[in-house]
C-alpha cells in the first residue's frame, strides 16, 4: 500500500532528523543557546564526507566515527573560544554569534567546494530493500536505522553515565551543579561537542541521502529549528516527535507535491504554534510562566 | 585545646568595581557553629562566596588549616573539604532524591565503595533521603528540600559546611528540624558557618556569632553574648513592639 | 528630549543628514556617490526598523529582510497589474508588509519562548519558496522586470535619492517617536523582564506585535521603491539571507537600542560592502567576510560603536566607586505626610455593593494528580489586612499564584471586586486592580527608579501607547509615591544599584502606581533585616489606613500576628482555621500543626 510506504519512509527520515535535532536540544538544555549553526555543521560534515569518498573511495558510513569526532572537536573549540565569552551577554547575542559561525562556515565551504551540488553515491546508492510490499531505498533505510540507533545510544549515555548525569544536572540547575563540583565550563563544552558531533554523524547519513551544497544549510537549520520549536525546547522526546512529524510531512509532500514540502512543514509549525504556543510538549520556560 | 579550621585575614573582595568586603578577618574553630549576621549589603553572603571559591579576593588570605585556598577554583575548594548549601533552590528537580544525593558524590564517583559508604552515612543522618529516595526532588516541600541539600553537601565528608540563610522560605517547624540537623552535623566534628537574616534564630542555633557591617567585622563573640548585646539589639533588632 | 535640538548629540547627526540632502545638487556628476548613498540609506532604514523589535524589545529577528522582499514584490506585481510606477505604491508596500508582520506576530509573539528567532528565518525561506513557485503571480524564479519611470533619462537617480532620503528621515522620526513614547518604555521593560512587565499591566502581546508590525513598515515602504530602483525583482534577490545579515550587522555595529546607532551602522556596512565589491567581488567571499565580521563584532564590540563611545566618555567622568551602603537610618525614620489619597484604589466599589474585594471560591489546583490546593474558599474584606500562613507544602504559594494569575486553577473561581478573573491574563488583572510584589524583587534593571515607577499601566490603549513616557501626571504621582515611602532621594538611581531591601520598597511603590484595590504581598519580609521589616510594616499600615486591602503571604509569624486583622491558616491544601491574631495565636490546632512546640522562632523588630 502506498500509504504504508510513505509512512515508513517518513519514519526513516524522522530517525535521521531526530538525531540532528537532539544535538540542538542538548545544547539548548545545558547552555540555553539556540545553535543556529547546526545546519552549517551538518553541511560541513556532509561535504567533507563527499570529499573523502570522492578522493579515496572509502565507504562513507565508515566515516561516521571520524566525522563525529571531528565535529565534536570543532564544537568544543567553538564553545571554548567563542560561545563562552559571549554567552553572559544573553541569548540574543549568542544566537547572533552562532549565525556568524554558520555564515563563516558556509563561506569557507563555498570557497572550497564551489556552489555545485555534490552527491555521495556509494555502490548501494540505487539499491532498495524489499519487505513484503514495502520497497525502501537502501540509503534511506540504513541512514534511518543508524540514526535512531545512535540517538538511542546517546540517550542511554545521558541517563546512565556520570558524564550524562553531569550534563542533565547542568541543564536542570546550574548552581546546584556548581555546588557539587561539576565544572559548568566542562559541562557546556561537552554538551556543545556532543551537539556538534550529532551534526557530524548526521552529515554522513545525509550525504548518502541527498545532494548537498553549501547554501542548503539554511534549509536544514530551518527544519531542525522547526523540529525543536515543535518539540518544545530542551526535550529530547519532544524532538523525536517533532522529527517524526517532519519526516511524515516531507515523505507525503515528496510523493504528492514535491515543491511544497518545506512550505508544508513551515505551515504545520505555524499552525501548531497557533494552538500551542509553547510547542507540542508544552512550556519549558526557565522562569515563572507569568 | 581547640584547633582553627578556617582563617580569613584582611580579605578584600567585590564585584566589578565596588569593594564589598573591606578588610574582613575571621577565625573558625572546629566543631563550632558560627553565624554571621548584619544588615543588607554588609557582605555576609560575599564572605561565603569568597570561601567557597565563587569569588576571588583581591587581597588578603583565606586558609583552611594551613593550606591557602584564597582564589582557588570552586571544585578544588570542594575537594579540600568545604561544601556549601545555597540560599536558592539548588536541587535537580527532575531527578530523584537518591540521584540528587548521589550527585553530591560527583567528585568521588570513581570510588564506588566510598560512594556507597557515604550514601549510607547520609541516609542514617537524614532519614528522608532514604524514605523518599525515589521521589522527584521537585515535589518535596521546602523543608524537605533543605534536608536533601544538606545530605548532598555531606557526601564529600566536608570539614566545613557553609550555609546561606538556611531558614529562608521555611515555616517554623521546618526551621526547627533543619536547626536540629545542623547541630547534629556539628556534633560529628564538622564546622558550620552560616549566614542568617534572623538574628535571634541565628544566635539561638550557633555557638559563636559574628556581626558584620559595611564589609567588616564589628563584633565577635559567643552567640549568647551577641544576642544580648544591646548595641546589636538596637542596630538590627529594631524597635520592639508596634 | 529628542526635540531638544540644542544638545550636540541631536544636532550633529541632524546637520550631517541635512548635508547629505544637498549632495545631488552640490556635487558635480554625483551619480556614483548617489548610488552608494542610496544603499547607505536603505541599510540605515532597515537597521532602524529592525531596531524597534530587536534592539528595544530584545526579540532578535534574523529574517527581517523578508519584509523588504514583500515590499518589492508588492510594488512590482501591483505596478505591473495597474500600470503604475511602483514608487507610487510605497504606502501599499508598507501596508502589505505590516499585514504579514501582523499575522506572523500574532502567531509567534504570544509566548516568550525562543521560537521567534527561528520562525523569522523560516518565514524568510518560506517566502523565497513561495515567490519561486507561484509562477503566475510572481514570475517564478525568473522574476519580474520593472520599468523605469519616464523621467529617468533626464533626472537620473536624483529622485530615487531624495525619496530614499525622505524614507530614512521618516524612519528615524518613527524610531524617535517610539523610543520616547510609552510603547518604547514598555518594550524596554519587556526586554528587561517580560513576566514582571505583564504583572504591572503591560499587555506584552500587544506591545510586541505592535513593535513587530512597526518594524516591518519601513522595510515594506523601502522595498517598493527599491524594486523599481533595481529594475528587477526575483526570489533570491528579494528574499536574501545576506540582506538580513547586513542589516543585523549594521544595527549591531552602530549600537542596538539607540536612535542613531543603526543609522551609523547602516552607513558603515553599506560603504564596507561597496568597498568589498569594488576590490574583490564574489558572493561567496562576502558571506565569509560578513560571517567573520559578525563574529568579531559580537565578541569584541557587542554594544556597538555609539554606546561604547558614550560609555568611555562616561567612565572618564565617573568618580571611583566603592559600593555605596544604604543609609539604613534615613529610610527607617523618614516619613512623609504625602496625601494618602494618591494611593487610594481606583476600583473601590463592587457592582453589587458588596464589601468583598478579593474572593476565591472552591479553588482546586492539581499537579499530576496531587492536589496542592484542595478546595479553598476565602474572601478579603475591603480595608482589611489579611494574612495567609501555613507550613511548606500547605498550598499557600500555589493559592497565591492562582490569585495573581501565575497559574490557572484546575477548578474554582477567583473574583476581584465582584468580577470573575479566573481566566484573565496577568496584565488584565493588573488593570482590574490587582497588584502584587515578588518574593525576590523584579525591577527593571536597566532603568532608573523613576522610570520603573512610571512603567505600570492601568489599561491598554492606543492613545496611551503613543503618549510620551512622562506625559501625564505619572511623574508627579510617582514622586508623591516615592515620598510616601521615603525613597525620594533614589529617584535617579539605577534600579540595579539598590540593595535588596530598597528594591523591595521600590517594588511596592511601583505597584502602588496602579492604584490597586488589593495588593498581594509575596513574603515581603524575607531576606531583609528587622529594621526594614518594621519600615515595611509601617508602610503597609499607612496604606491600609488609606483604604487599600492587603493580603500577605508570610513565614514570619510574629509579623503576621502583629500586622493583620484577619488570618487564614492553610494546611495540606485546605484551610485549617481562620480568625483574628489572638484566636490564631492561641489555637492549639494551629500551634500543633504549624508553629511547632518550639516557640523560640520569633522574628525581632515588629
Amino acid at each position: 500500500m502506498e500509504i504504508v510506504q510513505v509512512l515508513a519512509y517518513g519514519i526513516l527520515l524522522g530517525g535521521v532528523y531526530a538525531l540532528l535535532a537532539s544535538g540542538v536540544t542538548l545544547i539548548f538544555g545545558v547552555l540555553d543557546v539556540v545553535n543556529v549553526a547546526q545546519g552549517a555543521f551538518l553541511v560541513f560534515a556532509a561535504l567533507f564526507t563527499w570529499q573523502i569518498w570522492d578522493a579515496f573511495g572509502i565507504e562513507p558510513l565508515l566515516l561516521i566515527p571520524v566525522m563525529g569526532a571531528l565535529m565534536g572537536l570543532l564544537g568544543w573549540g567553538i564553545y571554548r573560544g567563542m560561545v563562552r565569552r559571549v554567552a553572559p551577554q544573553g541569548p540574543g547575542m549568542t544566537v547572533l554569534l552562532m549565525f556568524g559561525v554558520a555564515l563563516t562556515l558556509e563561506g569557507i565551504l563555498n570557497l572550497v567546494f564551489g556552489n555545485k551540488f555534490k552527491s555521495v553515491t556509494p555502490p548501494y546508492f540505487t539499491e532498495s530493500f524489499t519487505f513484503g510490499e514495502l520497497v525502501l531505498p537502501l540509503p534511506q533505510l540504513i541512514s534511518g536505522i543508524l540514526g535512531m540507533l545512535i540517538l538511542g545510544g546517546i540517550y542511554a549515555y545521558l541517563r546512565l553515565s556520570w558524564a550524562g548525569r553531569a550534563l542533565r544536572a547542568s541543564a536542570q540547575n546550574r548552581e546546584g551543579a556548581a555546588l557539587v563540583g561539576i565544572s559548568s565550563v566542562k559541562a557546556s563544552s561537552f554538551a556543545f561537542a556532543i551537539g556538534a558531533a550529532t551534526a557530524g554523524v548526521g552529515g554522513v547519513l545525509l550525504s548518502i541521502m541527498y545532494p548537498i551544497y553549501p547554501a542548503t544549510q539554511y534549509d536544514w537549520i530551518a527544519r531542525l529549528l522547526g523540529i525543536v520549536v515543535l518539540g518544545g525546547f530542551g526535550s529530547i522526546p519532544g524532538a523525536v516527535i517533532g522529527s517524526l512529524i517532519l519526516g511524515m510531512t516531507e515523505a507525503f509532500a515528496n510523493t504528492y507535491l514535491p515543491q511544497w514540502s518545506s512550505i508544508f512543514f513551515y505551515g504545520t509549525i505555524l499552525l501548531i504554534l497557533l494552538f500551542r504556543p509553547n510547542g507540542l510538549m508544552g512550556a519549558r520556560t526557565r522562569e515563572d510562566v507569568a | 585545646m581547640s584547633d582553627v579550621v578556617l582563617t580569613m585575614t584582611d580579605v578584600e573582595a567585590g564585584y566589578g568595581g565596588g569593594l564589598v568586603l573591606q578588610g574582613m578577618s575571621l577565625e573558625l574553630e572546629r566543631g563550632t557553629i558560627t553565624c554571621i549576621v548584619g544588615p543588607n549589603g554588609a557582605g555576609k553572603s560575599t564572605v561565603l562566596r569568597v570561601i567557597s571559591g565563587l569569588l576571588k579576593p583581591t587581597s588578603g588570605t583565606v586558609a583552611l588549616g594551613d593550606r591557602q585556598i584564597g582564589g582557588l577554583a570552586p571544585d578544588v575548594i570542594l575537594k579540600a573539604g568545604i561544601a556549601q548549601v545555597s540560599q536558592n533552590r539548588a536541587l535537580f528537580d527532575s531527578m530523584s532524591v537518591h540521584e540528587n544525593v548521589l550527585m553530591g558524590g560527583y567528585l568521588i564517583r570513581r570510588d564506588r565503595q566510598l560512594l556507597h559508604q557515604r550514601l549510607d552515612m547520609v541516609a542514617n543522618l537524614i532519614p528522608i533521603t532514604k524514605e523518599r529516595a525515589h521521589h522527584k526532588a521537585g515535589n518535596l516541600s521546602g523543608g524537605q528540600r533543605r534536608m536533601v541539600e544538606i545530605g548532598r553537601a555531606l557526601m564529600l565528608d566536608p570539614s566545613l559546611i557553609l550555609m546561606d540563610e538556611p531558614s529562608l522560605g521555611l515555616d517554623p517547624k521546618s526551621v526547627a528540624k533543619v536547626a536540629e540537623l545542623i547541630r547534629e552535623v556539628a556534633s560529628t566534628g564538622r564546622t558550620v558557618l552560616l549566614v542568617e537574616q534572623n538574628v535571634r534564630l541565628g544566635m539561638n542555633l550557633a555557638t559563636h556569632g559574628v556581626v558584620m557591617e559595611q564589609g567588616q567585622v564589628r563584633l565577635t563573640g559567643d552567640a549568647a553574648d551577641i544576642a544580648d548585646n544591646p548595641e546589636v539589639a538596637s542596630m538590627y533588632l529594631g524597635k520592639v513592639g508596634g | 528630549m529628542i526635540a531638544n535640538l540644542r544638545k550636540p548629540r541631536v544636532f550633529v547627526p541632524v546637520i550631517l543628514l541635512a548635508l547629505l540632502a544637498l549632495v545631488p545638487i552640490v556635487v558635480q556628476d554625483s551619480k556614483y556617490y548617489q548610488s552608494v548613498l542610496i544603499v547607505c540609506f536603505l541599510f540605515a532604514i532597515m537597521a532602524s526598523g529592525w531596531n524597534l523589535i530587536s534592539g528595544l524589545a530584545g526579540y532578535v529577528s534574523l529574517g527581517h529582510s523578508v519584509y523588504l522582499g514583500i515590499g518589492m514584490y508588492t510594488g512590482a506585481i501591483l505596478g505591473k497589474a495597474w500600470g503604475v510606477d511602483p514608487m507610487f505604491l510605497i504606502p501599499l508596500g508598507a501596508i502589505t508588509a505590516a499585514f504579514v508582520a501582523l499575522i506572523i506576530g500574532i502567531i509567534v509573539l504570544r509566548t516568550r519562548s525562543h521560537s521567534f528567532v527561528i520562525i523569522t528565518i523560516a518565514v524568510l525561506l518560506a517566502f523565497q519558496l513561495l515567490a519561486a513557485n507561484l509562477k503566475k503571480l510572481t514570475g517564478g524564479s525568473d522574476g519580474i522586470i520593472v520599468q523605469q519611470p519616464s523621467w529617468a533619462v533626464e533626472l537620473g537617480t536624483a529622485p530615487y535619492y531624495y525619496i530614499f532620503f525622505g524614507l530614512l528621515v521618516l524612519t528615524i522620526l518613527l524610531a524617535a517617536f517610539v523610543m520616547s513614547s510609552r510603547l518604547g518604555a514598555g518594550l524596554v521593560a519587556i526586554r528587561n523582564d517580560e513576566g514582571k512587565a505583564a504583572s504591572i499591566g503591560i499587555n506584552t502581546t500587544v506591545y510586541k506585535v505592535t513593535a513587530y508590525v512597526l518594524s516591518a513598515i519601513p522595510f515594506g515602504a523601502a522595498g517598493a521603491l527599491y524594486g523599481q530602483y533595481l529594475g528587477f525583482v526575483n526570489p533570491l534577490g528579494a528574499f536574501a539571507i545576506l540582506t538580513s545579515v547586513y542589516l543585523v550587522l549594521a544595527a549591531l555595529i552602530g549600537g542596538r537600542g539607540t536612535l542613531w546607532g543603526p543609522v551609523l551602522g547602516g552607513f558603515i556596512v553599506a560603504i564596507a560592502n561597496e568597498f568589498a565589491t569594488t576590490t574583490s567581488g564574489g558572493v561567496s567571499a562576502r558571506v565569509l567576510i560578513m560571517g567573520i565580521i559578525l563574529i568579531l563584532t559580537v565578541m569584541f564590540l557587542p554594544a556597538g560603536l555609539l554606546p561604547s563611545i558614550n560609555a568611555t566618555i562616561a567612565k572618564r567622568r565617573a568618580r571611583s566607586a566603592t559600593v555605596k551602603f544604604i543609609d539604613q537610618e534615613s529610610i527607617a525614620t523618614s516619613h512623609s505626610d504625602a496625601d494618602t489619597s494618591l494611593i487610594a484604589a481606583r476600583v473601590q466599589h463592587r457592582d453589587d455593593g458588596g464589601d468583598t474585594v478579593l474572593e476565591v471560591r472552591d479553588v482546586v489546583k492539581t499537579f499530576g494528580g496531587v492536589a496542592a490546593v484542595d478546595g479553598v474558599s476565602l474572601a478579603l474584606q475591603r480595608g482589611s489586612i489579611t494574612g495567609l500562613i501555613g507550613p511548606n507544602g500547605s498550598g499557600k504559594t500555589t493559592l497565591f499564584n492562582c490569585m495573581t494569575g501565575t497559574i490557572r486553577p484546575t477548578s474554582g473561581q477567583v473574583r476581584l471586586t465582584g468580577k470573575d478573573i479566573t481566566k484573565e491574563k496577568v496584565w488584565t488583572r493588573a488593570h482590574d486592580g490587582l497588584g502584587r510584589t515578588f518574593q525576590i524583587t523584579r525591577l527593571f534593571k536597566s532603568m532608573t527608579v523613576l522610570d520603573n515607577l512610571v512603567a505600570p499601566l492601568e489599561r491598554t490603549s492606543a492613545r496611551q501607547m503613543v503618549a510620551g513616557r512622562y506625559s501625564g501626571d505619572e511623574v508627579d504621582r510617582a514622586r508623591d509615591v516615592l515620598a510616601f515611602m521615603g525613597l525620594q532621594e533614589f529617584e535617579r538611581q539605577n534600579a540595579a544599584a539598590l540593595s535588596f531591601g530598597q528594591q523591595k520598597l521600590v517594588e511596592l511603590a511601583q505597584v502602588l502606581m496602579l492604584r490597586p484595590s488589593v495588593i498581594l504581598l509575596d513574603e515581603p519580609a524575607s531576606g531583609i533585616n528587622p529594621t526594614l521589616i518594621e519600615k515595611l510594616a509601617t508602610v503597609i499600615r499607612r496604606l491600609n489606613e488609606a483604604g487599600t486591602t492587603v493580603l500577605i503571604v508570610e513565614h514570619n509569624i510574629p509579623l503576621v500576628l502583629n500586622l493583620c486583622d484577619h488570618i487564614h491558616v492553610l494546611a495540606e491544601g485546605k484551610i485549617l482555621t481562620s480568625g483574628t491574631p489572638e484566636e490564631i495565636r492561641n489555637d492549639p490546632m494551629v500551634i500543633e500543626a504549624y508553629l511547632g512546640p518550639d516557640h523560640m522562632l520569633e522574628a525581632p523588630g515588629v
